[in-house]
């Protein structure tokens, strides 16, 4: 086959596996496997190819992250561990008596026990210190041509990667109003509807209710720095 | 904003604590993503937890580390893996309830996806080590505009048309960088099928 026809092969397969493909043009694939038998293993191969960037791409960007404030609260229990993984500094190498060493001994003991015990039971009263941020987007028609740059500010402002798209009002209903995950922390909803230009706050923290909206007047940027304003202001300790 | 500079590695390993509170600044975007990328439509409750179990891990495995560069997809390679177990972990306590619902589980926004860590995903079925030493050659091996072409094609849906618009190329050049990314990843990943 001349590199016309490989070329030709390799956009008809990609298109048939990542389903944009026409009738005519998986008809054009169809007729060229069937006359050229070996071209399936081919086939078979950019498919799973397929499948590994697929898995691969996602995992690799996600690599790339720069945008994200690591948690103070982390810092302790993470600096415990280095600290039980490399020690501490040596200190005095003189060797204890044997009666203090046991004395140390169930000291120590009792104090693992003690922190085992609170490492378990304290979690279990432990307050939510920051409500989970979910975000959406509302987009009727297509009418907008910012979406993208729209995704990247509402990722970028809530520091994350995931933006739950819709096109229709039902399912966006459905979403705002289906439960989150329970046994964590509360969450507040910020849903983006493009066509009617605004932004909604809907959650629930402490047992207060968070529903308010923000008409894109000025720039989306700016609303989105008074929705965040609003949300740090409805949601601090 | 995590620091930009990848910290000391030998200070690291001696368990400088100055060094760690700056490494766990830099790498914990990365491993928060990739937990959020598994956990977030099933478990989102979780994502902070096992990405600071994820660094907790790695500080057990920096001595393991021979460069600098090796630290960011270690992380990222324990966070997957992390992830996808307790994935695994509690579809497998849903099935053991006896319950007798879909192991579909409902996503945040209504739809029902299936369910994750699915047998014969090629990056779940690979060591965390493995794992990490191809997520950092396929990051090096997809420079600009491959790795973006593969993403926009395989991850975004968007035709070729729409790729050559978007990132100023010719459409006849879509179709090359495609295949030239995807023979760069089979490089990478199809390793494992022949070994």
């Amino acid at each position: 086959m001349n590199s016309m026809n490989d070329e030709r092969f390799f956009d008809l397969a990609m298109k048939v596996i990542a389903r944009q493909a026409g009738d005519a043009e998986r008809a054009e694939l169809d007729a060229l496997l069937a006359r050229k038998p070996e071209l399936r293993t081919e086939f078979a191969r950019l498919q799973a190819d397929a499948r590994v960037a697929k898995d691969a791409l996602p995992l690799a960007n996600a690599m790339e992250a720069r945008v994200g404030e690591f948690p103070a609260y982390a810092r302790e229990r993470l600096q415990t561990k280095v600290r039980q993984t490399f020690g501490r500094p040596a200190a005095a190498a003189k060797e204890p008596d044997r009666s203090f060493a046991w004395g140390l001994r169930w000291v120590l003991g009792l104090a693992a026990a003690t922190a085992v015990v609170m490492l378990v039971v304290l979690p279990m009263f432990r307050a939510p210190t920051a409500p989970t941020i979910q975000l959406a987007m509302l987009e009727s028609g297509g009418t907008r041509g910012s979406v993208s740059d729209e995704v990247a500010l509402l990722k970028q402002t809530w520091q994350t990667t995931v933006v739950h798209s819709f096109s229709d009002t039902e399912a966006l209903r459905a979403w705002e109003t289906s439960p989150a995950d329970a046994q964590r922390q509360p969450t507040v909803k910020i849903i983006y509807d493009a066509t009617a230009g605004e932004v909604r706050v809907l959650g629930r923290w402490k047992e207060k209710p968070l529903d308010k909206t923000f008409l894109v007047e000025r720039d989306f940027a700016t609303t989105l720095k008074l929705v965040k304003d609003y949300v740090a202001e409805q949601t601090k300790r | 904003m995590s620091p930009i500079n990848p910290p000391d590695l030998r200070a690291l390993q001696t368990g400088n604590a100055d060094a760690w509170d700056e490494a766990f600044r830099w790498l914990w975007p990365a491993v928060f993503a990739v937990a959020q990328l598994k956990l977030q439509p099933f478990l989102p409750g979780e994502i902070e937890d096992t990405a600071i179990e994820s660094l907790e891990e790695l500080v057990e495995k920096v001595r393991e580390v021979k460069a600098v560069e090796e630290l960011k997809p270690l992380a990222a390679s324990i966070a997957h893996h992390r992830a996808v177990s307790l994935l695994r972990q509690r579809f497998a306590k849903k099935r053991g309830a006896g319950k007798t619902e879909s192991l579909d589980a409902p996503a945040a926004d209504g739809e029902i996806r299936p369910e994750p860590a699915s047998p014969g995903s090629p990056l779940d079925s690979l060591e965390q080590k493995e794992l990490a030493e191809r997520l950092q050659k396929s990051l090096a091996a997809l420079k600009p505009p491959l790795g973006d072409v593969l993403a926009d094609f395989f991850l975004h849906d968007l035709r070729y048309e729409e790729i050559a618009q978007k990132r100023g190329i010719a459409v006849g050049s879509v179709g090359v960088y495609l295949k030239r990314g995807l023979e760069a990843l089979r490089r990478i990943w199809g390793r494992r099928e022949n070994s």
